[in-house]
């Protein structure tokens, strides 16, 4: 019984009415794609060259952007003993204090 | 008379594609055109929008081949399924439900009247019953009913495993046949 309703539901399935489509169909589309162009893939340096056409900066904002750069690699090449000299300052304070409070 | 290349496989002639070459698109289309506008027909029951669809959807193929991959896609078919699918959807969703068409032509008009009139009221309950289905399992029926792909090249269309199908297909049946036991 079971088996019959599958049957015939996969007959019903099959025979689903369609509306062909217009004879002209493949060609309608390949007209339209003849007259569309193509996106064509970008060599990674022209992608960087076009992206950096995009910006217009005047050129006051170039100075003021290098100077910017320059005085963080300036500030990230200072050298060690800076830090070293100003953790020693934090243990002369502290230990500054601590005489300090001995006296009182 | 455009040049059909039956000798080319569709990955060849989509490797044309990409190098630019219009003939190899033509081919393409000339071979598939038919087969995704059943798709396409299947999900928005109107031929206007079921040819827009498959229009898009090669035009897309067009502009940009490389969105196809030969080594990620196993299968242009099985590939554009998704993507004609895809598009199907997104119309659907902009747009509002199509209604059946009231003039439904007849399969066979060697049939009685009285046949005449059981076979269309069939169609249009079976037509409105599969487009009350979820949608995956809607899909899951047209790619194996209408464009008679097997089980695992549905899967692979529909990105799920061949055990989901199965059960999907499964699902859909045994809903329809709830649904249309009255025509069984």
């Amino acid at each position: 019984m079971n088996d019959n309703l599958d049957e015939k539901l996969d007959n019903l399935l099959r025979s689903r009415h369609i509306e062909p489509p217009s004879a002209d169909l493949a060609q309608r589309i390949i007209l339209k794609a003849g007259q569309s162009p193509q996106t064509k893939p970008m060599p990674l340096w022209q992608s960087v060259r076009e992206l950096f056409g995009e910006f217009h900066l005047p050129k006051p904002a170039y100075v003021l952007a290098s100077a910017l750069v320059f005085g963080i690699l300036i500030g990230l090449s200072a050298p060690q003993e800076t830090y070293i000299a100003a953790e020693d300052g934090g243990a002369a304070i502290q230990s500054f204090l601590s005489a300090d409070e001995a006296l009182l | 008379m455009p040049v059909t290349w039956p000798d080319k496989e569709d990955n060849e002639l989509l490797a044309l594609v990409q190098d630019g070459s219009h003939p190899a698109f033509a081919a393409l289309v000339e071979r598939h055109s038919e087969r995704f506008y059943r798709l396409a027909y299947r999900y928005l029951q109107n031929r206007e929008a079921a040819e827009d669809m498959v229009q898009d959807a090669f035009l897309k193929l067009w502009q940009d081949p490389r969105k196809w991959q030969a080594d990620k896609n196993a299968k242009f078919t099985t590939w554009f399924y998704r993507i004609v699918v895809n598009l199907c959807l997104d119309w659907r969703k902009r747009k509002r439900p199509v209604a059946l068409d009231e003039d439904m032509p007849l399969i066979d008009d060697q049939e009685s009247a009285d046949q005449v009139m059981i076979h269309r009221q069939e169609q249009r309950v079976l037509e409105k019953e599969i487009a009350a289905l979820p949608e995956r399992q809607r899909t899951a029926l047209n790619l194996c009913f209408d464009e008679g792909l097997s089980n695992q090249d549905a899967a692979d269309a529909m990105g799920v495993n061949l055990k989901a199908l199965q059960s999907l297909i499964m699902r859909a049946k045994t809903t329809l046949k709830e649904r249309m036991k009255a025509y069984l």
